[in-house]
């Protein structure tokens, strides 16, 4: 009985039949169409992406490191003899270094001066600046030809039988010597070094990215795509380039923090460029690893070097991480 | 399978060759031959003209160019009987000076000039023709006078008349395959040398063994040869591996700046440190405290004639001989080092690793993951520097000793080699196993009722260790290598660095060995691996390729 009362009498509304009722033709067209949420491929990676709070800290310190290292030497023009004939200027624990250059802005010195007088400190941002502009050209230039021609390399297996000898060979070349040859015919300056480092250095992503493309070519739905005649381009474009993403990211989060690394091994062995980096300075404040005072020239170099390929590391691995899509959801 | 491996071999051994080659084309055509005499004493003592034929002279021996003199070529028509001794003579001498020509928009001297005399310019004449014809190229020096009125010459001032040829990249190429195993023989001395006669003998006494009171010797089978390079062929004696022959000889390439002289494959080999001396009876019966090893003597024609101390030991040429010394050889340290930080890295991270995929997303797999991410991205320099530093602080010594040896020493390199691959195979382990945790048969193994433990060690890692597996051979063999950046630190005496530093002295003979030994380690070890993977794991055959 309650439920009868409950119950709202239409004509009290005051709508007319028509607002009502009206008739809903069916509609092919939107029958057809499925609902799902937008999705923008790079929207999604940058969500995830920030999603992990860390990645905001790093990401931070990314970018501090990049504003010492491109911006802050433009301001101090550095040159590493300008303090040379300082009577007493020369390898000063930070203590001391602020109490000889008192007048000057205490930022220079805060970690000391090297062999020559300099500021330990700029020298560390100049050579990251040289340290890191080798690392990104060289790694551009890597990944480019690297990608391209893996590509090629997986779809064609005339190209395969070639560049597989190709490879076993240019791998058995000892890459220092390669280096050092080419270094030596240029001449040692920082273009002679992009050259002979990736002269031979985008085989290995190239055989990567060939065994990724070989291994995605032959999957169920690539073959279906195939059989429903779709161009190769097509496949590789639309089908494969998809899969590539976070493959591609994930190497260039390896390979920009390890040319860091390779160019300071290549100066620890005597493979210097002329301009001052990272690895050139970690070489020359060498023998003052364990001076009680001095250490500090060593020890900051080698110190920014990690922190820059490490911070490079971390961000490429969570950002490959973010770009497969499988984390999207 | 054998006839798979073999053809992989065979394939192989090809690559190697290229490899060979196209190094070969690096460091002898496209770099700058003079760089060789950068750190050679000999060169800078010489001046002038001297200088300028000593260089050919090097690159003659070090397989650069084909070098002839006029002298040579004279000599050589006498012996072919071309000419008279004396129509040598007569012709031997050029004269000081050749006018100036202009040969390929460079000042040169004409080979000829009309200061010979008859005799000398026919004979230059038919050597320029000779040797032209042949693609040579002829270079006359002028006497360099310190003084024209006088006609003092400088020192070494000497005017010269030489022709030579770039060897080609393939004909080096074939020579040097050619010559790096000799089988030693009794035809090695020269002919016209009268050393008696050329034979074998083999002894069950052999007489470097002689007790000097009894005049005998022990029980000790050994082969002699006369007339061969080596004069043991074949001996024993206490040393591993008992039983030395040098009847097969190996060359690499001969060093020319860093061990002047000598083979690769030797400056890898023998032993260093401090001489280890004993009571040795000579040939001459003369006894001695010396570390000379009378084993390793090799003949060098006319040798006793330049040394009394020579003459009073030996009774033949055969008077070159090695030192023995108390420590081990280059490659002894590299492998001692490598091996045992290998097998330290096997033993820490395969346990590590199987604990990092169990504890998935836990505290114990955040920190792996984290000392994961410091050994990849930190420069190896920086993190061997710190490892250095820490052991310092430790009390452990940080640097190699040869001399002093010690097993403390060795803690510090084996350390700081074993950890990055500790990380590095930790890495793929923890990756393996997580991709065959959710494989069916594991769900299935699960269902059966087996323990989490016995899923992990019995099935998971089993799968899981297939590809760490393929690794092994290469690690191991890798050792013989050593590590350059390792070696360096601690200063390690072993086989590292010898690239490197052939590399800074430009010493080509010994890059194009070290290339040969490294090639041939890579492709020995790819193959390894594959039977190795093959033996673990019965789903994968070489056979060929019909589906079973």
């Amino acid at each position: 009985m309650n439920e009868q009362a409950n119950l709202i009498d239409i004509s009290d509304l005051g709508l007319s039949e028509e607002e009502l009722f009206s008739h809903v033709a069916s509609d092919t067209l939107a029958a057809e169409k499925i609902t799902a949420p937008r999705y923008s491929y790079w929207h999604s990676v940058f969500r995830v992406f920030f999603r992990k709070k860390i990645n905001i800290v790093i990401l931070a310190l990314l970018a501090l490191i990049i504003l010492f290292a491109f911006i802050y030497p433009m301001f101090t023009n550095y040159d590493r003899f300008a303090h040379v004939l300082t009577e007493g200027g020369k390898h000063l624990s930070p203590e001391k270094a602020l109490e000889l250059h008192a007048g000057d802005n205490p930022i220079h010195w805060i970690l000391g001066s090297g062999g020559a007088g300099e500021s330990t400190f700029d020298a560390i941002w100049v050579g990251s600046r040289i340290s890191l502009s080798l690392a990104f050209v060289c790694a551009l230039i890597n990944m480019v030809i690297g990608t391209v021609l893996g590509a090629v390399w997986g779809f064609s297996k005339k190209f395969d039988i070639v560049m597989q000898e190709v490879y076993n060979i240019i791998g058995n070349v000892p890459y220092i010597l390669l280096i050092s040859v080419i270094v030596m015919i240029l001449s040692a300056s920082f273009w002679s070094l992009v050259f002979a480092l990736t002269i031979t250095g985008w085989l290995a992503i190239a055989y990567f990215i060939r065994t990724q493309v070989i291994i995605i070519r032959d999957r169920e739905y690539n073959l279906a795509s195939r059989c429903l005649g779709t161009s190769t381009l097509r496949i590789a474009m639309k089908n494969i380039m998809p899969f590539m993403v976070s493959i591609i990211v994930t190497i260039a989060a390896t390979e920009i923090p390890s040319y860091i690394s390779y160019e300071v091994f290549l100066s620890y062995i005597g493979l210097t460029m002329s301009d001052i980096s990272l690895g050139k300075l970690i070489g020359t404040a060498q023998p003052s690893m364990f001076t009680p005072g001095m250490q500090l020239e060593f020890w900051a170099p080698v110190a920014i070097a990690s922190i820059i390929t490490i911070v490079l590391y971390v961000v490429g691995q969570n950002l490959g991480d973010a770009s497969d899509p499988r984390t999207h959801m | 399978m054998t006839k798979y491996l073999l053809r992989r071999l065979l394939h192989g051994l090809i690559s190697v060759i290229i490899v060979v080659g196209v190094v070969m084309m690096l460091v002898y055509s496209l770099t700058d031959r003079e760089k060789i005499f950068g750190s050679d004493p000999m060169f800078s003592k010489k001046t002038s003209n001297i200088r300028e034929t000593y260089k050919y002279e090097q690159w003659e021996l070090y397989g650069y160019i084909d070098y002839v003199t006029y002298n040579e070529y004279l000599l050589q028509l006498v012996r072919n009987g071309d000419i008279t001794e004396t129509q040598r003579s007569a012709a031997v001498e050029i004269a000081p000076t050749a006018p100036k020509t202009t040969a390929g928009g460079k000042q040169v001297v004409s080979p000829f000039s009309e200061d010979d005399s008859a005799a000398a310019s026919e004979m230059i004449h038919r050597f320029v023709e000779h040797y032209t014809a042949k693609g040579y190229t002829v270079v006359r020096l002028n006497a360099d006078y310190y003084s024209k009125r006088t006609k003092k010459l400088n020192n070494g001032g000497k005017q010269v008349l030489f022709t030579y040829k770039d060897v080609p990249l393939i004909f080096r190429l074939f020579s040097y395959f050619g010559h790096i195993f000799t089988v030693d023989n009794i035809h090695y001395v020269s002919e016209e040398t009268d050393i008696g006669e050329r034979k074998l003998t083999f002894t069950l006494h052999d007489p470097a063994y002689t007790d000097p009171d009894t005049g005998k010797s022990p029980f000790s089978p050994a082969i002699i040869g006369n007339g061969t390079r080596h004069r043991y062929l074949l001996y024993t004696d206490n040393r591993f591996p008992f039983i030395h022959q040098h009847l097969l000889n190996i060359s690499m390439g001969t060093s020319f700046s860093v061990n002047k002289g000598v083979d690769v494959f030797d400056t890898m080999t023998l032993t260093q440190g401090k001489y280890v001396k004993s009571l040795i009876t000579y040939p001459t019966g003369l006894t001695e405290l010396s570390a000379d090893d009378l084993h390793s003597a090799v003949y060098i024609e006319g040798s006793r004639e330049l040394s009394e101390t020579i003459s009073s030991r030996f009774d033949s040429d055969y008077s070159n001989v090695s030192t023995i010394k108390a420590s081990k050889s280059k490659i002894g340290f590299s492998f001692v080092i490598g091996i045992i930080s290998v097998a330290l890295a096997y033993l820490l991270a395969v346990p590590l690793g199987i604990l990092m995929a169990r504890q998935k997303d836990k505290l114990i797999d955040k920190i792996g993951t984290l000392y994961i991410i410091f050994i990849i991205a930190v420069p190896s320099l920086a993190y061997i520097f710190m490892f250095q530093a820490i052991g310092r602080s430790l009390g452990l010594p940080s640097i190699m000793n040869v001399n002093a040896e010690s097993w403390k020493m060795y803690i510090l390199p084996i350390v700081s080699l074993a950890l990055p691959s500790v990380a590095e195979l930790m890495k793929w382990l923890r990756r393996y196993m997580i991709d065959q945790m959710n494989s069916d048969y594991v769900r299935f193994a699960r269902s059966g009722g087996l323990s989490e433990g016995e899923i992990f060690t019995k099935h998971i890692f089993k799968n899981a260790a297939i590809p760490i597996v393929h690794g092994i051979p290469a690690s191991i063999l890798g050792a013989l290598i050593g590590a350059i950046i390792t070696e360096r630190v601690y200063l390690v005496p072993g086989a590292g660095n010898l690239l490197t530093n052939a590399i800074n002295a430009n010493d080509n003979g010994v890059i194009v060995g070290l290339t040969l030994f490294y090639a041939l380690l890579s492709i020995i070890s790819m193959i390894l691996g594959d039977i190795l993977m093959a033996a673990v794991d019965p789903r994968i055959s070489f056979s060929s390729g019909k589906a079973r």
